[in-house]
């Protein structure tokens, strides 16, 4: 794994740039402010509690963001997606990066205080801002810890449009939150670093967890498919020549990009005698993305 | 539309939810509690807090139902000196959080010293952070332990505006809306009002700062129980605009003092909302959706 640095200085002067792009002047002196108060405290609670109050402060309307503040974001911080983020949280994560203790443990202790105490959105924000954190290995338990959460926008923080899991979880951690995610049917092409972090012990999970849903007359996600494209073999063939054959056009597609991504013969044999479906993919128009974009929509409730 | 701005719910079941929303609930107010039994760690209360701000409010959400919550050291548990102590130290992390539209429910139970002692320093605390208060007033000794917790109150020097006196009955009424107190009126099987009585109690005094409420929680109770009294109001001519202030408006305009409610939370979704929703549906796990509607049926949903 590839543990990436990051400039503290630049990315809160990115941060104050785009909220400035988006919020209202009042709630921007507000900000500032609060900053000189975090600068001055020893207690931390002038943090928790401005942590909190930004709430009457900030909207949650998604940051609206120029494709050069995106794609700047993503110098600052490898995968860093505030587009994905709202007003309300990126005023949340800059207060945070002024939350300045240079001891580690001590960091950790009071930011895990405010985790223990934080209502939802503080969650979110506070997950969604682990790759900007300044003590990010020592952050991996509680990250593994925040994946245990039923609530939907929790998990999503951490899972979808963050690439902290990628780059520190261990093998463990990151199949659990992938099967995890299939089960609580997130959209997976949101996941960073998924092709580079698939591994056999995940495919066969995966493949477990799909024979147990057909077992209970249920279907599965179609995404599911790409973290076991890479690791088909003479056993799990079946499985995925049963999807091939299936009713359903989005099912049969990802089990089609699979094979193609599969270094397994017959794999490649099966993609040929589908040549209209080969030929997308090998144009780039059919794409995981796309499968799992199609499937959001099948899935949205009217 | 109803509002129920007193019920437990972290104690009923998603029937109820689902019940509540079919009946028109659209917003309810979980003040912070006892569990029936006495808590013996602050680490209870601060779990039990956070699940106020967190979980719970997810859970409802399901439901199309907004959670709001009020955050207090019950008179109850007041009674344990040495961890009343330590909540009082844990409140200030949680007042401030969003959604948080009141210091409550306080007041007296046994109106013993160390219930006055943490009853007058939340007074304080709410002031500070300016919230309106909730007032449990006591089941035993209730009319005295009425007047008492408006004395103290006032001594305290609380805008009665800002102050919603709760569990009134016959006996208590005429004084704490003389006074200039919200009156709150749980419908609560035998120990505290009828929906008869409820509707009587309108007759009499008009629907000004009247506000009726459930209190449903682990014991006999009813999450319909204001819809229901709304009924039996229209069923026995009570004028349309005083159902909608007792069963809606009063209990919206006396805790939207908070800043941390207000109609368009659900009258016009949040945007948090509809990015999740955009995410597929809105599961609790496994792709559950909550149905609203439906018929009575011996199937369990696969």
């Amino acid at each position: 794994m590839i543990h990436l640095s990051m400039d503290l200085e630049k990315t809160k002067t990115f941060l104050l740039e785009i909220l400035k792009m988006n919020a209202e002047p009042k709630s921007l002196d507000w900000l500032a402010l609060q900053k000189e108060k975090i600068g001055e405290d020893t207690s931390y609670m002038k943090f928790y509690l401005a942590f909190g109050m930004a709430s009457r402060y900030f909207k949650k309307n998604l940051m609206d963001l120029s494709e050069t503040k995106i794609q700047k974001a993503k110098t600052l911080v490898e995968g860093f997606s505030p587009e994905s983020w709202d007003q309300l949280q990126t005023a949340r994560s800059y207060l945070l990066l002024h939350f300045g203790i240079a001891d580690a443990s001590a960091w950790v202790d009071a930011i895990n205080k405010l985790f223990e105490t934080a209502d939802m959105h503080e969650q979110q924000s506070l997950y969604a801002a682990l790759p900007l954190m300044p003590f990010r290995e020592e952050m991996v338990e509680r990250a593994v810890e925040g994946l245990r959460t039923n609530i939907a926008s929790v998990f999503d923080a951490i899972a979808l449009d963050n690439p902290y899991p990628s780059q520190y979880m261990e093998e463990r951690a990151w199949n659990q939150m992938v099967l995890k995610a299939v089960f609580m049917q997130r959209p997976l092409y949101r996941i960073q670093g998924a092709d580079k972090r698939a591994n056999p012990t995940l495919a066969k999970i995966l493949v477990d967890f799909a024979h147990e849903r057909w077992a209970a007359g249920r279907k599965v996600m179609p995404e599911l498919w790409r973290f076991v494209g890479p690791y088909l073999d003479i056993q799990n063939f079946g499985d995925i020549e049963k999807v091939i054959h299936s009713s359903d056009p989005l099912e049969k597609n990802a089990a089609l990009l699979a094979c193609h991504q599969s270094g397994f013969v017959p794999a490649n044999s099966l993609l040929k005698q589908f040549p209209k479906v080969q030929r997308e993919i090998q144009q780039g128009e059919l794409t995981w993305e796309k499968i799992g974009r199609e499937f959001e929509n099948l899935s949205r409730p009217q | 539309m109803y509002i129920d701005p007193h019920i437990h719910v972290t104690s009923r079941t998603t029937d109820d939810y689902e019940a509540m929303r079919k009946a028109g609930i659209v917003a309810i107010i979980e003040p912070a509690f006892w569990l029936g039994q006495p808590r013996t760690e602050v680490g209870s209360f601060k779990d039990y807090f956070s699940s106020l701000v967190g979980w719970e409010r997810f859970r409802a959400k399901q439901f199309g139902i907004v959670h709001y919550c009020t955050m207090g050291l019950n008179s109850k548990e007041a009674n344990n000196v040495p961890l009343a102590e330590e909540v009082m130290e844990l409140l200030p992390l949680f007042v401030g959080k969003e959604g948080v539209v009141a210091i409550g429910e306080i007041g007296y139970d046994d109106q013993t010293p160390a219930e006055d002692r943490f009853y007058r320093l939340q007074l304080e605390l709410a002031k500070e952070v300016n919230l309106p208060v909730l007032i449990h007033t006591p089941h035993r000794d209730k009319r005295k332990g009425t007047t008492k917790s408006m004395d103290v109150s006032e001594e305290h020097g609380l805008d009665p505006r800002m102050v919603i006196v709760d569990h009134n009955n016959e006996e208590t009424a005429k004084e704490v809306l003389d006074r200039g107190y919200w009156a709150g009126f749980t419908i609560y099987p035998h120990t505290k009002m009828g929906s008869e009585r409820m509707v009587e109690i309108v007759r009499q005094y008009g629907p000004e700062r009247i506000i009726v409420d459930s209190a449903a929680d682990w014991g006999v109770s009813d999450p319909l129980a204001v819809p229901k009294t709304a009924a039996l109001m229209r069923k026995m001519g009570i004028p349309e605009e005083h159902i909608r202030l007792v069963c809606y408006q009063n209990a919206l305009t006396a805790y939207a003092q908070s800043g941390q409610m207000e109609e368009m939370d659900w009258l016009k979704p949040d945007p948090i909302d509809q990015r999740q929703r955009q995410f597929g549906n809105s599961v609790l796990r496994g792709g559950q959706s909550p149905k609203v509607e439906g018929e009575a049926s011996d199937i369990v949903e696969n």
